[in-house]
């Protein structure tokens, strides 16, 4: 099946040629109007759409498996739920989700939707900490999938989202509706690694912050290959959304974050900070715009991107926005890119250091001030290490060659 | 006496601009050296010619060290060869921890002589000594190297380096600026207690202060991109009273 088809029928006929369910119609609706993305898209401009859109997609339907209810971790196998969990507090289900977000920027949220039969309903009424696992072993096909997430009122969570799986030549669409309820909090930590022969994931994902809720996202993309997340966050009264990316781009990948975040009521808090590390032809993508509405008096908004070029061909798209629709608030935001600090470099090599190593160690401290806004000190190091495999990964063969200095590096002191 | 460091005809540029005009020094093995002159005169433009700054073209001349032209090699190689700099603005940098980037470059230097290479624990033990010697806060060594320290903070960590890099030639670029008596007392003995007899050391400064605590046996005076005049400690006194003004090329 081709995506791109969908751009020239309503929304009736939409619904009608994905085989969707008629409660989807305002979904169906809004694709109609804001159309399947393609390569000139103002969203999708740095990033490479085109092969989502303009191939002839088999669509992955697996056979219905069973479920198994065991272990804290939740476990989905090329899109298809495998494990629930047994995780005190916290209900998995398969289920009709029927609050579509009615004003998503985004096609692909409204796309997602109508493709998946299903949606994966977690709700959290107890405190808890967990992790979703997402593993991926079908080749050249088109997963797609959607979870929604509800974070009961008063209640505290932290979920920790990880990757295992290569799936070469798959598209993986998808993403979250999340709901953090009055005075909830979620810590939601995403560590992903895109390897140079794997699948390319698009994820498009609506959050919606209620009053005095807290949602902090730490998103770590290491990618070899090309990979997007795309997110609409709203904060009503006294919400605290606090955003921080992470990512390591290099052989030519494409990957980064495009998102919205929407100040709707009095008292918001937002913070977004972005750092990306850029070498070999990589691109990254930093598009991001807070929006203050009229409603959100005494907001706080601020955003900021940081990029390193660590060659030439390196490219890093940033585009940090705000627009604001009223006086009383606070509200910054800025973006730098360049290369490693040269005075930084010299003191390093002026004390014995090698160029090479003192890069290094300018690069994982750039890296580390994203790392420690984790406070889990288990996954903290996890997703440190995980970086740094990914990181000298490249660096192999220099790697062989100092070896003991590398596993020093690991352990620090 | 031995020649450490050789400096002949030195000529250099930052940007277009000539600041080093055919200087001549030489360091003895053991020996303090004090540079004084003007504010502008070139003396930190000499230093960063020693140890290779990216900001200091050489155009003309040799620096040899140990026997060995080394204006073509690269800072890390002068350094691990023993030439320490203690800058007059030392670089903050953020994220990188200040024990374990001097334990690197302490490994580093260990190898380059062909020594055993320390332990966490053992360097540590070491840098702790030292951190309290010089009167320095505990908390610095696991900061970020030179994050938010003080001048004074800033410099007591210098010496630190030096101390535990224990280099053959150290270059104390305004070593006093910014630091009130007590850090002054605390780093000159820091330095006085490095020597021994066949470390040498060249102390740049514009204000005779810094020489009341490290004793020179020769001060240069430094002017207009040259060595205009070398005496023994005596100078100090008459460049007090009259000024560079009197000072011409001789
Ligand atoms: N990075 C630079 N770019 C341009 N000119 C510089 C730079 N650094 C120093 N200079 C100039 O070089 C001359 C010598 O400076 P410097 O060596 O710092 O003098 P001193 O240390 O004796 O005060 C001065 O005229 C100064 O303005
Ligand atoms: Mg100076």
């Amino acid at each position: 099946m081709k995506l791109e088809i969908l751009n020239a029928l309503d929304g009736a006929s939409i619904l009608k040629e994905l085989g969707a369910n008629a409660k989807k119609s305002t979904a169906a609706s809004a694709l109609a109007k804001i159309k399947v993305p393609h390569k000139k898209s103002e969203k999708y401009r740095y990033f490479d759409i085109e092969p989502l859109v303009s191939k002839d997609w088999t669509v992955f339907h697996p056979e219905s498996q069973e479920v198994q209810s065991k272990g804290k971790k939740i476990v989905f196998q090329d899109g298809i739920l495998a494990n629930r969990g047994d995780i005190e507090g916290v209900s998995v289900e398969l289920g009709d989700f029927s609050d579509i977000d009615g004003a998503h920027f985004d096609g692909l949220y409204y796309l997602s939707h109508l493709l998946a039969k299903k949606t994966v309903i977690i709700r959290c009424s107890k405190d808890a900490s967990f992790e979703i696992e997402h593993n991926f072993s079908q080749s050249n096909v088109l997963i797609n999938y959607r979870v929604a997430i509800f974070v009961d009122a008063n209640t505290h969570c932290q979920i920790y989202e990880s990757f295992k799986g290569e799936a070469e030549g798959s598209f993986v669409l998808g993403g979250y509706d999340i709901f953090a309820a009055r005075d909830a909090s979620l810590k939601f930590i995403k560590s992903h690694t895109l390897e140079a022969s794997g699948y390319t994931p698009v994820w498009s994902s609506r959050y919606k912050v209620d009053s005095n809720a807290f949602f902090k996202l730490s998103s770590f993309d290491f990618a070899k290959s090309n990979g997007l997340n795309i997110f609409k966050a709203e904060l009503k009264e006294g919400a605290n959304f606090d955003a921080s990316h992470l990512l390591y781009g290099t052989n030519k990948a494409k990957c980064g974050i495009v998102s919205e975040i929407e100040h709707e009521g009095k008292s918001s808090v937002s913070s977004q900070n972005a750092k990306s590390i850029l070498d070999n032809g990589a691109r990254g993508i930093f598009d991001a715009l807070i929006r203050v509405q009229n409603s959100a008096k005494w907001t706080k908004a601020h955003q900021n991107s940081k990029a390193v070029l660590l060659e030439k061909g390196a490219y890093m798209a940033s585009k940090p926005q705000l627009e604001i629709y009223i006086d009383d608030l606070e509200a910054s935001h800025g973006s730098t890119t360049g290369q490693l600090d040269e005075q930084a470099l010299f003191y390093m090599r002026s004390r014995g250091i090698k160029e090479e190593d003192a890069k290094k160690m300018l690069i994982l401290a750039f890296a580390h001030e994203v790392v420690a806004t984790v406070d889990d000190e288990y996954l903290a190091n996890k997703i440190y290490a995980e970086f740094e495999r990914v990181y000298y990964g490249y660096y192999e063969l220099d790697c062989l060659k100092t070896c003991e200095n590398c596993q020093d590096t690991t352990t620090g002191l | 006496m031995s020649k450490v460091l050789e400096i002949k005809n030195l000529k250099a540029k930052i940007g277009d601009k000539e600041i080093l005009k055919g200087l001549n020094l030489n360091l003895e093995e053991g020996k303090v050296h004090a540079i004084m002159g003007p504010n502008g005169a070139g003396k930190s433009t000499l230093s960063k010619a020693i140890v290779g700054h990216y900001d200091v073209e050489v155009t003309d001349g040799e620096i040899i060290y140990k026997g060995k032209n080394i204006v073509d090699e690269e800072p890390e190689e002068r350094a691990l060869e023993g030439i320490f700099l203690s800058f007059q603005n030392p670089v903050e940098i953020p994220g990188v921890n200040n024990a374990y980037f001097l334990r690197t470059a302490v490994n580093a230097r260990r190898k380059h002589l062909g020594l055993p290479e320390l332990n966490a624990a053992e360097f540590l033990r070491e840098m702790r000594a030292k951190v309290e010697e010089l009167g320095m806060k505990k908390e610095l060594i696991n900061r970020s190297l030179n994050e938010g320290f003080s001048g004074g903070e800033k410099k007591r960590n210098e010496i630190l380096q030096m101390m535990m890099l224990q280099p053959d030639v150290v270059i104390l670029d305004e070593i006093d600026s910014g630091l009130d008596i007590d850090a002054l007392r605390a780093v000159s003995e820091g330095i006085n207690k490095s020597k021994d007899g066949k470390r040498s050391f060249l102390v740049i400064t514009h204000y005779s202060r810094i020489l009341d605590y490290i004793k020179p046996d020769y001060i240069h005076v430094l002017k207009d991109g040259k060595i205009v005049k070398t005496a023994g400690p005596e100078l100090v006194a008459q460049l007090e009273k009259e000024g560079y003004g009197s000072f011409e090329e001789n």
